[in-house]
C-alpha cells in the first residue's frame, strides 16, 4: 500500500478507537477501543523516519507515546477531573517533544502558561462546580461518532499536509546543520530578539487585548457583585 | 603560540578518535549525567533530613527550650547533640502502615505527593554550584572542550524560566492533594494553597525581571558572573526588587507568615490532612526543598552566588581549589538565608487571608512593576544620567535603586493600601443568625 492509503486506514482505525472508548452511556468497549487504537498508532508509526541515534529516537517515541495516550485520555476519561490531569500530561509530553527539538523557551512557556495556569484555574472551576460527584449529564459523550470522525479527519489532513510539506526540507540539509540550529546557544535571545524586534507590534496589540478582557471581566464581576448586595439589603 | 600548538595538538587527537569511542564519549556523557542526578538527590534529602534537625533546634532555642539531643548512633548509648533524629524520623515515617483512607480518590491520592515531590526536586536540575576549567587529561581523554560546569543541565538557555515552569507544576500537587482527600478541611487548605502560589507567582517573575534586564541572559550562571565582574550584587543596586523577590519567595515556599495551606488551628493540617506515612514525608520533604531551592535563588540573583569580593576572582571557569571554594562561599550563603528562613518562622505571626492577598495584589505587584520600569529606564537612558551626575554607571543605578524602595516605601505607608476595617458592620446579619440556616442564593 503506498503512504496515503496507510495514513487513511490508521486514521479509520483511530476513529474507531476513539468512538469505542468515548463514555456512551452504559455501553463502552474500552480494552476493544485501546487495542484498535494501539494497531493505528502501529501503522502510524511503520511510515516514520528514525531521528539517526537510539537515544533521540528512544526519547521521541517514549514522549509521542505518552502525549498521543494521555490525549486519548483527556477526551475519553468519564471525569472531568481526570480529564485535566490527562490533558496536564499531554502539555508536559509535548513541551517534552519541544524540549528535544531544541525549542527551550517555547518548551518552558507552554508548561508555564498552559499547565500552571490556565489548567490549575480550569480545575478550580471542575473542582467547584461538581462538589458533589457524579452528575451522569456530564459524564456522557454528546455526539461521540461525529466528534470522533471529526477530530480524526482533523488530525489525518494535518499529519498529511505536514509531512508532504516539511520532510523534503528538512531532508536536504545535513544532520551537523541541523544540530547546529537545535543546539544554539543563544536561541531563547533569538527568539526574543524576533518576537520584540520585528513582531513588536503584534505582541503589543495581544498584550493590550489581554489587558482588555481582564478590565471587562473586573467590570462584569463588580456589576453582579453590587446587585447582589443590593438583593440582600432589600 | 603555546596556546595555537595544544590547540593543534587536541585536532588531531580528535581526529584520531574512531567513531567507537565517540559513541563511548556519548554513553560516558549519559552515565556522567546520572552520575550527577544520583548525587544531588542524596545530597538533598540529606540536606533536607538535617535541616529539619536544625529547624528543630532553632524552634527550641527560640522557645527557651533543649530540643531533640537524645538521638544518637542506633543501638548504642552514644546520643552525639541528637545527631541520629533524622534517621530516627525517617526510619518512623517509612515503617508507618501503609494506609489509604476508604473515601478518598486512590489514584490521584497516591499521585499527588508524587507530583510535587518530583517537581521540587527537578528544578534543582539548572542551579549551577560554578564551574571548573578542564584539566589538560581530561580535554585529551574525552571529547570535551570548554569548561565543566557544576550543575545537571549546564547551558540550559532558558534557566530562570525552566525553575518557574516546573515550580508551577508544583501546584498540582497541593490541588490534587486537596482535592482527592475528599475532606473539606483538606479542600480549603488546597484551595487556599493554590490560590497563594498563583498570586504570589506574579511579583516573584516581576522581582526578577530587573536582574534580568541587567544581566542580560536568563541563565543562572550568566548572571552570576555578571555580577562577579561588576563587583556590585544586585541586592545592592536594586533593592526594590530583592525585597519584592524576598516576599514572594517566603509565599512560594509557604514557610510563616506565609504558611496559611497548614494553618493547623484552622484546618488540621491543610492540604494534606489524609496522608501519613511515606506520603506525608514526601509532602514534607518538597516544602523542605521549595525552602532550599527559594534560598539558592534568592543567593544567586541577588546576593552574588559564589562571588565573594577579593577571594574568588571573576573569571568563568577556574582551577579546582578555587571551584571548591566557590561552592563553599555559594553553599555558606545558601545556608544564612535558610537560618534566616527559619528564625522568620518564629518571629512573625501569620497573615490572615486578606491581608495575605493585599500585600500581594495592593503592594508586592506594585513595587516589582516600579522596580522594573525603574531598571529598564536606568538601562534606556543611564549612561547620560550617570555622566550628567559625574560617577560611573553601578553607584548611579544603586543610588536610583535605593531612592526607589525610599518612595515606594513612603508612599505605601502613607496610602495604607493594607488597612482593613474590621469594625463590625451593623447591616449585615450576625453569624449567629445564620446558622443552621440555608442560605439565600
Amino acid at each position: 500500500m503506498s503512504n496515503p492509503q496507510i495514513l487513511m486506514l490508521s486514521a479509520f482505525l483511530a476513529a474507531v478507537a476513539i468512538w469505542l472508548m468515548l463514555p456512551r452511556g452504559g455501553a463502552r468497549g474500552r480494552w476493544a477501543g485501546a487495542a484498535l487504537g494501539a494497531a493505528a498508532l502501529g501503522l502510524w508509526l511503520s511510515r516514520t523516519h528514525g531521528l539517526g541515534h537510539w537515544t533521540a529516537d528512544g526519547v521521541f517515541y517514549a514522549l509521542a507515546a505518552a502525549a498521543i495516550v494521555s490525549a486519548v485520555g483527556a477526551v475519553t476519561s468519564p471525569n472531568p477531573i481526570y480529564c485535566a490531569i490527562w490533558f496536564g500530561m499531554t502539555l508536559l509530553a509535548v513541551a517534552g517533544l519541544l524540549l528535544l527539538v531544541g525549542a527551550q523557551f517555547l518548551a518552558a512557556a507552554t508548561v508555564l502558561v498552559y499547565a500552571g495556569a490556565i489548567l490549575v484555574t480550569l480545575l478550580f472551576v471542575l473542582m467547584f462546580a461538581q462538589p458533589e460527584g457524579r452528575a451522569t449529564c456530564d459524564r456522557v459523550s454528546w455526539e461521540a461518532g461525529l466528534s470522533a470522525a471529526a477530530g480524526i479527519a482533523l488530525v489525518g489532513i494535518l499529519s498529511a499536509a505536514v509531512g508532504s510539506a516539511v520532510s523534503p526540507t528538512i531532508a536536504a540539509q545535513s544532520p551537523q546543520a541541523l544540530a547546529a540550529g537545535v543546539l544554539d546557544p543563544r536561541q531563547t535571545a533569538r527568539l526574543g530578539e524576533e518576537l520584540f524586534g520585528r513582531r513588536l507590534i503584534a505582541v503589543e496589540v495581544v498584550g493590550t487585548l489581554l489587558l482588555a478582557a481582564l478590565v471587562g471581566a473586573a467590570v462584569i464581576v463588580n456589576r453582579f457583585g453590587g446587585r447582589r448586595r443590593d438583593d440582600q439589603k432589600s | 603560540m603555546f596556546s595555537s600548538r595544544r590547540h593543534d595538538g587536541l585536532r588531531d587527537v580528535r581526529a584520531a578518535v574512531p567513531a567507537a569511542a565517540k559513541r563511548g564519549i556519548m554513553f560516558l556523557s549519559i552515565l556522567a549525567s546520572l552520575l550527577k542526578i544520583a548525587v544531588l538527590l542524596g545530597l538533598l534529602m540529606t540536606a533536607a533530613a538535617y535541616l529539619v534537625l536544625v529547624e528543630r533546634w532553632i524552634a527550641a532555642w527560640v522557645q527557651d527550650r533543649l530540643g531533640p539531643n537524645r538521638v544518637g548512633v542506633p543501638l548504642t548509648g552514644v546520643r552525639l547533640f541528637g545527631l541520629g533524629q533524622p534517621v530516627a524520623d525517617g526510619v518512623k515515617f517509612m515503617t508507618k502502615g501503609e494506609f489509604t483512607p476508604s473515601h478518598v480518590d486512590r489514584i490521584l491520592y497516591a499521585l499527588a505527593p508524587i507530583v510535587i515531590f518530583a517537581a521540587a526536586v527537578s528544578a534543582f536540575a539548572v542551579v549551577p554550584l560554578g564551574a571548573v576549567a578542564p584539566p589538560r587529561f581530561w580535554s585529551e581523554w574525552f571529547d570535551v572542550s570548554g569548561p565543566i560546569a557544576l550543575s545537571i543541565a549546564p547551558g540550559l538557555d532558558m534557566g530562570i524560566v525552566y525553575i518557574f515552569a516546573v515550580g508551577s507544576v508544583a501546584v498540582y500537587g497541593v490541588v490534587l492533594g486537596g482535592w482527592a482527600s475528599n475532606n473539606k478541611y483538606s479542600f480549603f487548605g488546597a484551595i487556599r494553597s493554590s490560590a497563594q502560589l498563583i498570586s504570589y507567582e506574579i511579583p516573584l517573575g516581576l522581582g526578577i525581571l530587573g536582574v534580568i534586564l541587567v544581566g542580560g541572559s536568563l541563565r543562572l550562571d550568566e548572571i552570576v558572573l555578571h555580577q562577579a565582574r561588576s563587583g556590585a550584587w544586585n541586592v545592592v543596586t536594586q533593592p526594590l526588587g530583592f525585597v519584592v523577590f524576598c516576599v514572594a519567595a517566603f509565599a512560594e515556599a509557604a514557610r510563616l507568615p506565609f504558611d496559611l495551606p497548614e494553618a493547623e488551628q484552622e484546618l488540621v493540617g491543610g492540604y494534606h490532612t489524609e496522608y501519613l506515612g511515606i506520603k506525608l514525608m514526601l509532602f514534607m520533604v518538597a516544602e523542605f526543598l521549595h525552602m532550599v531551592l527559594a534560598a539558592f535563588l534568592i543567593v544567586i540573583l541577588f546576593l552574588g552566588g559564589w562571588h565573594l569580593w577579593g577571594l574568588t576572582g571573576s573569571a568563568e571557569a577556574v582551577a579546582w581549589p578555587t571551584a571548591l571554594l566557590r561552592a563553599v562561599v555559594l553553599l555558606t550563603k545558601v545556608m544564612a538565608v535558610i537560618l534566616f528562613f527559619m528564625f522568620a518562622r518564629w518571629s512573625w505571626p501569620r497573615f490572615r487571608y486578606d491581608q495575605l492577598m493585599n500585600v500581594a495584589w495592593k503592594v508586592m505587584i506594585p513595587w516589582g512593576m516600579i522596580n522594573v520600569v525603574v531598571v529598564a529606564a536606568w538601562m534606556e537612558y543611564g549612561g547620560e544620567l550617570a555622566d550628567w551626575m559625574n560617577m560611573s554607571n553601578i553607584p548611579g543605578l544603586a543610588i536610583v535603586g535605593w531612592g526607589a524602595l525610599l518612595i515606594c516605601w513612603l508612599a505605601t505607608s502613607i496610602i495604607d493600601p493594607t488597612a482593613t476595617d474590621n469594625k463590625p458592620r451593623p447591616e449585615l446579619p450576625h453569624i449567629n443568625d445564620c446558622v443552621g440556616q440555608v442560605p439565600r442564593t
